[in-house]
């Protein structure tokens, strides 16, 4: 195959699904075997936006995910600045920390910090669920922010400090533009994997935090196509829409992007 | 002071992680070894891992769901890296700048996996997309003669949600090691005389396959233990252990707990266990 | 008393000594050059200097308050890399502006000396462009100038010009030059350049290992190289040793006379001093022309004589075959005595 096409095919593969939810979304009355729907109808998804369980469960993705990006990103960047720029004994021991809650699965961490956080009361708080997804978000901001200050050259900043600026200016004027589009993609990528959490937030949440992903199972078993496929247009609309504002930045090498499985 | 400072920087994120993986594997350990306090039950035992593995019920239970989870994560793991593997060597010589394929690949990551079951679902169900497609085309005369694809036996669902899913995945760890000269490397082979097949199997698969085994492993492990997926387009019975796991802990049974945690922690163990043998293996590899 | 004070500064790296007690005074005003081959911890000092690294013992004064305990961007002394560093997020005259804003300078005030510092490093007309459209050689003016804008007591230049092709690293050096005649700053420029440091500095200290092996006027050290060390640095015509015998040195290549003080064992001689095939000085040694090249106005060739290595450099004439066997004289008052 040749680089454009695989290029257009992976495109379509990200479309094609776009495009079937927006169809079951809107079709109206659209039995099976008919091939096209007869009748559009937009009443369902507009019910469905307005409907105050959606409008909840959405408030409170949204103030997970914003929160769990805001601090991992505060959290992560100290640790990745000294685990990329110093070098000290223990520096592999500490990789091997942020490296462990990338492979074993969420289902087995959620499961034994459910009963502790029924004990220390953080079960079914946002407070609760936004520090249970960080297991899976801080490492792969201090993984992303890490192989970005891999190559980051600190001589920017040190002039900085020598020209008279004080370490907050240095933080704010230099070393934060420098190093933004790690920073950004770092941050959505956190965003990201909190709003797709199911396990975690259903074994923290206790019933009381509901959150997009848990409407989309509770569909999912209903087995109602429309309803399943306005509640995905929803849940990934916003991911769509930070993804594309920062694109440009995610094929560079030096934004040091983590992929993730 | 350098020393200080750099506790400072670490010590807040790594006492996080500390904690909570810390604590989630001991109240786990501790949970599945019977310690259920909520339940005035303070005796330790084996008893949870003895039912699981060798129990009348569970244990039939624990070695499908442990063969299903090996059947569809190695299928869905081999799947997406030979497609990488081939898709990566077709364009590898031609191409030198890989910045198109990388920022749809990373923007693939906007569709979450449980998002992208809901998808496959609605397109290869017995009445989805692609049966209504061959209705039209008269290949069936109804949805029933449409193959199981999803919410299937084989986990044929499962399968192909995965593999479409960790591809891009997978292209971006062997770009992220293409995109170092792996070009030029090919060019100086191809004029030492390597024909296209030497250069694939001599250049090309030596250079990728740190990062592809690499990702494949990590694919393998991520498959082996997620549960939103074969949740979706599973089916209940085979299932998988993650889906296994969580229904024993979600049981109304309380006593079932210690068997739910003890079937995560089997599976976290044998993910570890793939993970630390790969790792060994890349230390010796490496060292002369 | 000096203006900046340097007293046994020591440093190491995991238990590597980069620098061993090493000893500076500047005067308010002076151009020091601080010589070195690489590695030999020159920007090491500057570092010290700047504040950027911590040095393990030794102190550092300035008007004779001692600086170690003030953080770099408290010092007031500006170190200048050998790459710019200009930010690329802002345009140059946000870039000679950085520190100005940093010290809260009003924001006319701020225009209005980067306009007069573009004028000086004459580029004016330059405010707004971005780092990336401008050539190495301005890149490094720019930053010159951003340092220049902070009035700094104490400006530190670590090779500032060796990244540059050598037809700019001229001109650059003249602007070096220049600025220092018209703003009368106590400057330091690390270079490994012998030709550098004669061009810039009215003193040069050199640095080799980690320890200031001498610290002349630069011509000075050009010329009469005080020590073996210094001699090699530098470059001379031979280094020979011997031993004093009353007012004569003894060595393989024969006696020379000369005052050279009671324990000298080594003395030298510039190579563009040596004599070649003049019958009229005597005495004379042979000596057989192993290697030569043109640099220039000059031919230097490599020869040899009882085992000993001289370079000489000759001015105007046709070139010598290479294997002849000449006759060098080494004119006595050009002998000086090397300290070891």
């Amino acid at each position: 195959m040749s680089y454009r096409s695989i290029v257009w095919v992976l495109a379509l593969i990200l479309l094609v699904p776009i495009a079937v939810f927006l169809i079951y979304a809107f079709a109206q009355g659209w039995f099976f075997p008919a091939l096209w729907p007869e009748r559009w109808d937009r009443a369902l998804f507009l019910r469905q936006l307005a409907d105050p369980q959606l409008r909840r469960a959405f408030g409170q993705s949204l103030v997970i995910a914003t929160g769990v990006s805001g601090l991992a990103l505060m959290l992560g960047y100290p640790a990745a600045r000294v685990l990329e720029l110093q070098a000290f004994r223990g520096r592999g021991l500490i990789y091997g920390l942020f490296f462990l809650p990338t492979v074993v699965p969420s289902v087995a961490t959620g499961i034994g910090l459910n009963i502790v956080f029924l004990r220390l009361g953080l079960a079914g708080t946002l407070f609760g669920v936004m520090l249970v997804h960080l297991i899976p978000v801080l490492p792969y901001v201090v993984l992303t922010l890490g192989s970005s200050l891999a190559r980051y050259d600190r001589n920017y900043e040190l002039q900085a400090a020598v020209l008279g600026a004080s370490p907050w200016f240095v933080f704010w004027r230099v070393s934060v533009p420098m190093l933004l589009p790690s920073l950004v993609v770092a941050g959505v990528l956190a965003f990201l994997i909190s709003w797709s959490q199911y396990v975690l937030s259903l074994l923290i949440g206790g019933g009381q935090i509901i959150t997009l992903p848990m409407l989309l199972f509770s569909a999912a078993s209903g087995g109602n196509q429309s309803l399943i496929a306005s509640l995905s247009l929803i849940f990934i609309a916003p991911l769509l829409l930070l993804l594309g504002l920062v694109a440009r930045y995610l094929g560079s090498p030096a934004t040091g992007a983590t992929p993730r499985p | 002071m350098a020393k200080s400072r750099r506790w400072l920087g670490l010590a807040p994120a790594s006492i996080i992680m500390l904690g909570l993986f810390g604590g989630s594997l001991g109240y786990g350990i501790a949970q599945s070894l019977g310690w259920l306090p909520f339940l005035g039950q303070r005796q330790l035992s084996l008893a949870a891992y003895r039912n699981v593995l060798a129990g009348e019920q569970l244990g039939g239970q624990w070695w499908q769901a442990l063969l299903f989870s090996l059947w569809v994560s190695l299928a869905a793991t081999l799947g997406s890296a030979l497609i990488c593997l081939g898709l990566l060597s077709s364009i590898a010589e031609r191409q030198q700048q890989y910045r198109g394929l990388s920022t749809i690949s990373n923007l693939h990551l906007a569709i979450p996996h449980s998002v992208w079951a809901m998808a496959l679902l609605l397109v290869l169900s017995q009445s989805g997309i692609f049966a209504r497609i061959g209705f039209a085309l008269g290949w069936l005369d109804q949805p029933s003669d449409f193959p199981v694809l999803v919410r299937d036996r084989w986990g044929i669902g499962i399968i192909v949600a995965y593999i479409t899913k960790e591809v891009p995945f997978l292209l971006l760890m062997g770009l992220a090691s293409l995109r170092q000269q792996g070009r030029e490397y090919l060019l100086v082979a191809q004029s030492l005389g390597a024909n296209r097949w030497q250069r694939v199997r001599l250049v090309l698969w030596p250079l990728l396959a740190p990062s592809l085994i690499g990702g494949s492993l990590l694919v393998f492990s991520f498959i082996f233990g997620a549960y939103e997926v074969p949740a979706l387009v599973g089916v209940r019975y085979p299932e998988m252990l993650a889906t296994m796991a969580l229904e024993l802990f979600l049981n109304p049974d309380l006593h079932a707990r210690a068997e739910g945690m003890a079937v995560s922690l089997l599976m976290s163990l044998i993910i570890l266990l793939v993970i630390g043998l790969a790792w060994r293996w890349r230390r010796a590899e490496q060292q002369p | 008393m000096s203006y900046l004070q340097i007293e046994q500064l020591t440093k190491s790296y995991a238990k590597q000594t980069i620098l061993q007690n090493i000893n500076l005074n500047l005067n308010q005003g002076e151009f020091l050059a601080l010589l070195g081959p690489s590695g030999s911890g020159k920007s090491t000092i500057l570092k010290l200097l700047a504040g950027i690294e911590a040095p393990d013992a030794g102190e550092i004064r300035l008007a004779g308050h001692l600086l170690n305990p003030v953080a770099a961007h408290q010092r007031e002394i500006v170190l200048l890399f050998q790459q710019p560093y200009l930010f690329p997020f802002l345009s140059v005259a946000e870039n000679i502006g950085f520190g100005l804003k940093a010290r809260k300078v009003a924001k006319k005030l701020i225009a209005q000396k980067v306009a007069e510092l573009l004028d000086l490093i004459e580029l004016s007309g330059m405010e707004q462009r971005k780092p990336q459209q401008l050539s190495g050689g301005q890149q490094q003016r720019i930053a010159l100038a951003r340092a220049l804008a902070v009035q700094p007591k104490v400006l530190l230049l670590d090779e500032p010009l060796s990244s540059l092709d050598p037809e700019i690293r001229g001109s650059l050096q003249g602007v070096i030059a220049r600025l220092h005649r018209e703003l009368q700053m106590t400057t330091i420029i690390v270079t490994h350049d012998l030709s550098e440091a004669l061009a810039l500095a009215e003193r040069t200290a050199l640095l080799i290992n980690g320890s200031l092996v001498a610290d002349l006027p630069s011509i000075e050290l050009f010329e009469r190289p005080p020590n073996r060390a210094a001699a090699q640095f530098v470059g001379v015509g031979a280094i020979i040793a011997g031993h004093m015998h009353g007012t004569t040195f003894d060595s393989k290549l024969g006696q020379f006379n000369g005052n050279f003080g009671p324990n000298t064992f080594h003395v030298a001689i510039r190579p563009e001093h040596i004599q070649i095939n003049n019958s009229a000085l005597q005495p004379s040694i042979a000596a057989q022309i192993i290697e030569r090249r043109y640099l220039g106005e000059r031919w230097e060739y490599r020869l040899q004589a009882a085992e000993q290595l001289i370079v000489v450099r000759e001015a105007g004439q046709a070139p010598r075959d290479i294997g002849q066997t000449v006759d060098l004289h080494f004119p006595p008052q050009q002998l000086f005595a090397l300290a070891d």
